[in-house]
């Protein structure tokens, strides 16, 4: 009641605060937060004594106060009135519920103020002379927040009451154990129990809530997936980055040879092996090897053999001529009917069937077609008129004779409904006969055998701890945590072993009964981990929950794990990606040489350029042996030089008189002029090109002035061309003198390119870029290359060639299989995987050796 | 002196087997099998472009050290050289001479044959360079066996006989005759008579695309197709006559030679010639190409040689001091240039351009009319007024020679089979460009050819004629009335005519906007907002 109180009378406050200061307004849920960050972190007193100054000043700046709203505001009646009911309880409310909750602790009561009030003050007062602290800052820890609890609904199984929820008053073992305690089992499940409480590992915790639960489980199954994802990530990538992919690997046509079949074979049955022994003794493929003397002594037959043999051999020949005779008599016999009757009972009997593959194939097939009738008409199916009447008026039941036809029909039913060969079931069904055999025999064992055999087992499984030494599990962490988890095991399993022991010796029945225990209600994610068999067989809550506690440490081992194991591959990508830039550096940048054929042959040019330099030294040394050599025009260089003599060479060779003229040369110049004086042609050549370029790159209009167009003459005479039609002008010549720029043969004064587009040539070429290419320049550099077998050696026709897919047809293409693939390893074309021989072409293969230069 | 031709290996020296040298000498093979540099995958963004594209070039360096390797071992035989020691100079070794040095086979290729009645002789090759076809000037064709100078053919055609070309091999050849062009076959029998060509010039034929080209007296350009015979191109050059004519064995672009001192390239395809080059003041009188397309002579008449490279369309260098009536490059480069009487034979030995390398005097009043270099040979055939005759230049010839390019010593099934093979892989005539390495590539963007006034006019003019020669569908009775007729008609050509103007009104709006831009783009950053945006 007082609590109430004082609530409103705070909230009034409150009130009143927010009308004079208003701070930044945050919403309530961030308030709260904030709060809460605050509170538990503190020790609780200084926590208190916070909040309380808090209190005191009245919230801080960045306290929000809410406003009160506009509807109870009443400002300017915009709202229909309307009651506030909220703290607005009658004088005379009572809460009945409010004596049955309190229980001590923190909440106040009616009656017992005054003590309380008395004790607080006592209280308060000590705590000042320790502290040296006013006492308003301790009031707001004992008075300013009474709780009061009212229960919603009634105490019960389902609606524990709050002291049980906070942890107190709880029923304890003791609690259950002491009225028991003098009855005969006492002992034990006391000692039991004692050993429980030692027993820290085992201790079932308190299932974590649904949301967390499911978080960590999802967190588990995340990191295993990924784990088993990453496996498959540079098997996944080496695939995309082969060149090829082969899909002939597993053409696998059996045995080629009769040899091979030969060496598969395996003797199975006692014969077989007899002999097998035989031939592969040891003494008798030295005795072939050494020489036949040894064979003829192996040879011998002792005496007995020899008798024994004749014996049989005799036996044989006997049984022989009998049925010989048998036959010959039987033959003779000339009787229609018994030779009928003889083939109809060869047929019927199943020996005939044997006999004869033809007439067991028509037996089978004679079979097959009864058996579609059947299911087709389900004739003998309860379904024939007399059969149902027969049923309906429970006819079947009274008479035996009507039933036992009814059941005859039924299995004739089954009988022909039954699929005929089913030799593949039973070979299917072995596999499970081993677990069903073990759990019929558990069933209908005595408890002391299912005992002893559970210890059996256990022992089983504490002998064979098997570490793998390859693989993941043989990573040092894995086994760490493989070392930790059998240990574990083994303990659980010694433990189990005592409890056996036990119930050995206490016959077992009764420890039987207290293990089932039955409607247990089950927490948490059941645990699908494989446990060991003897832990479940007699379960008891207690290793089953622990199981899944094991299965939690389980997968936060496995949840490091793939982190790591994430991890590396990603270091790996990054040497790839290292090693791949080294590889494009490493090349040597070669320098681009264009003409492949001009000089094919280096050693020719070696040669003769040491002999021209020689050449060249001697011409140096030597004074020059004409002397009309001695130029007047120094400034030519060598080569001139070279050239005039040999002008003058080539005189001397044939005709003299042309030869005088070739020393004057600037007068030979001058002649050349004079005699090419008369046609320009270096002006035609240029008329030429402008024609050519304007019909190529047309030059823009100059604005011409139409008179009366667009405007009255005088105007336009007086304005002159509009300013517009200038600026297009200029524009254009902008334009076009752009387009001169361009050209390729804009500096060659001496050239003409021409640039019109050739449409038929234009199907050459391609007009946009081919799919992965981005850069043109790229996309050309790659098309450098011719790839056809004229221009390429045979041997590396082949793999240029070669399609993103190789695949015999008809071979089925399985899904990707897990291998272990070294991520370092470089895809190489050169060696297919599956180390498939090229076979080379006829074509090729002729072509051997054959290069031809562009 | 030292002499030494590609056949015989006498004079070659052995060296010791150093394995850096080998090295050395197989990465600059490898080189240039490589064909040029990759792309550079530091600028590829795609991940597994770079990795495929890393691949593939690890495959084509894989192949070229392949290449360079079977060049180094399975093509055995060198380049024949000439050297000298002292104060010897290369251009005054005579034929006697290098016939004293040179074992007998090849001392066999030095000859004079004199026929003296059918005047200058013009000269032509097999590819394989087994066969010589000889045309003389007044009307003598005869086809010789040059490996063991056996007259195959010979006839007189009772013409004059301009020029000469074999086909595609040693069975068919053209004649360029007095009025008309004939092709003959191997026996001499006469298969076809081209006269859509008029009287013909120059003949030569492309071999990769099977084209026969022509240039006749009044300057055009003809391009046959000697498969099915159809002619593919005739352009009128409008550069007047001319007898100047070579083909560019990189690219099978024609050039022609001009009177007025320039040379045009031309493709079949287009009309317009693909380059014009003011090459000389005067008239040319001579082109050549260098085997790998990149180099070009040009001879004028005013006494200059120049070499000019095709890739930058730029004269690399003039050689002073003669012209040349024919010219013509060897295998591995030599420049053959024939005037008058005298030979001269220019090599690029040390890389730093065409210099004297050989020369050869004819008897004095034989008019040199054709040199040409037999392929695979260290011989240069000269055809002249007296005959022809064959003289030795060493090193001029390429040393291996690929069966499956060329066989010298090729049987006659191998001859079908090769016949077939290159009718496969024929190419057709729009292949012919100046850059054949581009084919496949992106087409080179350009500007739009605005199309002038004229044109649209008259392609308005077509539209409207078509709209008008539109066949009307006859409806039933009653739908189908004359004025109903003439009223869809007149619609019909109403809305031919108005995609045009609409077109003009479109592009000037486009320039509009365009202009606009340029403006804003002209400003300095300062002033760029002010810009009207519109």
């Amino acid at each position: 009641m007082g609590g109430l109180k004082r609530k409103s009378s705070s909230s009034a406050k409150t009130l009143a605060k927010s009308k004079k200061k208003k701070g930044p307004h945050l919403p309530n849920s961030i308030l709260k937060v904030i709060a809460n960050q605050k509170r538990p972190l503190n020790s609780d007193e200084e926590d208190d004594d916070v909040i309380g100054s808090d209190d005191e000043h009245g919230g801080d700046l960045y306290e929000y106060e809410e406003g009160v709203p506009e509807e109870e505001s009443r400002k300017n009646n915009r709202y229909d009135r309307h009651d506030n009911y909220d703290y607005e309880l009658p004088e005379d409310f009572e809460d009945e519920n409010v004596e049955s909750d309190d229980d001590g602790g923190n909440s106040d009561n009616d009656e017992a103020e005054g003590d309380d009030d008395d004790d607080d003050d006592r209280h308060t007062r000590m705590l000042q002379s320790l502290t040296g602290m006013p006492s308003a800052a301790f009031e707001g820890e004992s008075k300013s927040k009474p709780v009061l609890f009212t229960e919603a609904y009634p105490e019960g199984e389902f609606n524990p009451t709050r002291d049980v929820l906070e942890g107190k008053n709880v029923l304890t073992e003791e609690d259950f154990l002491a009225p028991l305690e003098g009855t005969p089992g006492y002992q034990k499940t006391s000692k039991q129990i004692a050993r429980m409480r030692k027993d820290t590992k085992h201790v079932v915790h308190a299932p974590l809530p649904k949301p967390q639960r499911e978080r960590l489980e999802r967190k588990a199954v995340i990191g295993l997936v990924d784990e088993e994802f990453s496996k498959w990530v540079h098997l996944v990538k080496k695939n995309r980055e082969a060149p090829t992919v082969y899909f002939n690997q597993d053409v696998d046509l059996g045995y080629s040879t009769v040899g091979a079949i030969a060496s598969e074979f395996q003797p199975r049955t006692e014969f077989e092996k007899k002999m097998a022994s035989v031939l592969n003794d040891s003494e008798v493929s030295e005795a072939h090897r050494d020489d036949g003397a040894r064979l003829l002594e192996l040879n011998e037959v002792s005496m007995e053999d020899h008798i024994k043999d004749r014996n049989h051999i005799a036996k044989m020949r006997s049984l022989l001529f009998r049925h010989e005779l048998k036959s010959k008599r039987i033959k003779k016999i000339k009787s229609k009917t018994y030779h009928r009757l003889k083939n109809k009972d060869l047929k019927n009997s199943s020996l005939g069937a044997l006999m004869d593959p033809e007439m067991a194939k028509e037996e089978a097939m004679r079979q097959e077609a009864k058996r579609v009738e059947e299911r087709m008409t389900l004739k003998h199916k309860n379904t024939g008129k007399w059969a149902k009447r027969m049923i309906s008026r429970g006819l079947n039941v009274k008479y035996d004779g009507t039933k036992a036809a009814i059941a005859e029909q039924l299995q004739m039913n089954a009988n022909l409904s039954r699929k005929m060969n089913s030799m593949r079931d039973g070979s299917s069904s072995d596999e499970s006969d081993d677990e069903e055999e073990f759990n019929d025999g558990s069933d209908e064992d005595t408890p002391s055998r299912l005992i002893a055999k559970a210890k059996e087992k256990t022992l089983k499984a504490l002998e064979d701890d098997e570490v793998p030494n390859a693989g993941l599990m043989s990573l040092p962490f894995m086994a760490r945590a493989m070392k930790k988890k059998n240990e574990e095991a083994n303990e659980e399993a010694k433990r189990a072993l005592e409890e056996y022991e036990e119930w050995e010796n206490s016959g077992g029945e009764n420890s039987k009964k207290t293990v089932n225990v039955s409607g247990r209600r089950v927490f948490g994610a059941t645990a699908k981990v494989e446990t060991p068999k003897e832990s479940r067989k007699d379960s008891d809550n207690f290793y089953d929950d622990s199981d899944s506690d094991n299965d939690m440490a389980g997968i936060e081992d496995n949840n490091i794990e793939p982190v790591r194991d994430n991890a590396s591959p990603a270091r790996n990508t990054i040497t790839d990606t290292e090693k791949f830039d080294d590889d494009v550096a490493g090349n040597p940048a070669s320098k681009t040489t264009f003409d492949v054929a001009m000089f094919a042959s280096g050693s020719w040019k070696k040669m003769t350029g040491s002999k021209n330099t020689e050449s060249k030294k001697a011409s140096k040394k030597t004074p020059a042996p004409i002397p009309q050599a001695q130029d007047k025009k120094g400034s030519r260089d060598e080569e001139s030089e070279d050239s005039e003599s040999e002008a003058e060479e080539m005189v001397d060779g044939i005709l003299t008189s042309a030869s005088k003229e070739t020393f004057e040369v600037p007068s030979q110049a001058e002649l050349v002029n004079r005699a090419f004086a008369g046609d320009d042609v270096l002006d035609e050549f240029e008329k030429d090109k402008e024609e050519v370029l304007n019909q190529e790159v047309p030059k823009p209009e100059k604005p011409v002035l139409v008179p009366g167009w667009g405007n009255w003459t005088d105007i336009q005479r007086k304005r002159g061309i509009s300013k517009q039609m200038v600026q297009k002008h200029e524009a254009e010549k902008k334009e076009w003198e752009q387009g001169l720029k361009t050209r390729k043969d804009a500096r060659l004064k001496h050239v003409i390119i021409s640039e019109k587009v050739d449409k038929k040539a234009e199907k050459l070429h391609t007009t946009t870029l081919p799919f992965p290419y981005t850069s043109k320049e790229v996309f050309e550099h790659s098309m450098r290359m011719p790839i056809g077998p004229e221009f390429n050696p045979s041997t590396i026709v082949g793999e240029l060639n070669r399609p993103e897919v190789v695949k015999k047809t008809g071979v089925i293409i399985k899904p990707v299989k897990f291998e272990e693939v070294n991520p370092n390893d470089e895809v190489d074309d050169e060696h297919p995987r599956n180390h498939q021989k090229q076979k080379p072409k006829k074509k090729t293969s002729r072509r051997q050796g054959k290069v031809k230069s562009k | 002196m030292e002499v030494a031709l590609e056949d015989n290996n006498l004079m070659e020296k052995v060296l010791p087997p150093d394995e850096q040298e080998i090295d050395v000498e197989l990465e600059a093979k490898e080189k240039k099998y490589l064909r040029g540099e990759g792309a550079n995958l530091e600028s590829v963004k795609d991940k597994k472009l770079k990795t495929q594209l890393a691949s593939r070039e690890k495959l084509y360096g894989k192949s070229a050290k392949a290449a360079a390797k079977i060049e180094k071992w399975l093509l055995p035989a060198s380049a024949g050289y000439l050297e000298t020691d002292g104060l010897e100079k290369t251009w005054r070794i005579k034929q006697t001479d290098i016939a004293k040095e040179v074992d007998l086979l090849s001392s066999r290729n030095q000859y004079d044959i004199v026929l003296p009645d059918f005047g200058p002789y013009n000269l032509d090759f097999t590819a394989s360079g087994r066969h010589m076809l000889a045309g003389g000037r007044k009307g003598h064709l005869a086809l010789v066996d040059m490996m063991n100078m056996n007259l195959i053919k010979e006839i007189h055609v009772r013409e004059t006989v301009r020029d000469v070309a074999f086909l595609h091999n040693d069975q068919f050849f053209a004649a360029a005759q007095k009025k008309y062009s004939y092709i003959y076959a191997r026996d001499g029998t006469e298969i076809h008579c081209l006269k859509e060509r008029g009287p013909v010039a120059r003949l030569r034929f492309l071999k990769n695309h099977f084209l026969l080209a022509s240039v006749n007296k009044i300057g055009q350009l003809h391009y046959q197709d000697v498969t099915y015979g159809d002619m593919v191109a005739s352009i009128r050059t409008g550069k007047g006559r001319t007898d100047v004519m070579e083909v560019n064995p990189y690219n099978g672009v024609v050039a022609l030679g001009h009177s007025g001192g320039t040379v045009t390239m031309w493709k079949p395809t287009s009309q317009a010639p693909l380059v014009q080059m003011q090459c000389h003041p005067g008239p040319v009188s001579a082109v050549a190409f260098h085997p790998n397309g990149h180099l070009m002579a040009t001879s004028g008449k005013e006494r200059k040689v120049k070499i000019w490279d095709l890739r930058k369309f730029e004269e690399v260098q003039t050689i002073h001091g003669f012209h040349a009536k024919t010219l013509s490059f060897s295998q591995k480069g030599l420049l053959a240039a024939g005037t008058g009487s005298f030979v001269q034979i220019l090599g690029d030995s040390s890389g730093g351009g065409y210099s004297r390398y050989m020369s050869h005097p004819m008897v004095k009043g034989y008019q040199v009319e054709k040199v040409m270099f037999r392929p695979y040979e260290d011989v240069l055939g000269i055809g002249h007024s007296m005959g022809w005759s064959s003289v030795l230049i060493p090193g001029s010839g390429e040393p291996n020679f690929d069966s499956w390019v060329a066989n010298p010593f090729e049987t006659s099934k191998q001859r079908r089979e090769k016949e077939v093979h290159l009718l496969l892989d024929k190419l057709p005539p729009e292949t012919i460009m100046l850059d054949p390495s581009k084919i496949g590539a992106m087409r080179p963007s350009r500007r739009k050819e605005k199309p002038t006034r004229g044109e649209i006019e008259a392609e308005k003019e077509v539209a409207i004629e078509a709209a008008k020669s539109v066949e009307m569908k006859k409806k039933t009775k009653g739908r189908n009335k004359p004025s109903k007729r003439t009223k869809k008609k007149k619609e019909l050509v109403e809305n031919a005519k108005k995609t045009f103007p609409e077109l003009e009104e479109k592009n000037i709006a486009g320039k509009k906007r365009r202009i606009g831009e340029d403006a804003a783009a002209e400003l300095p950053t300062s002033l760029k907002r002010f810009a009207r945006k519109n």
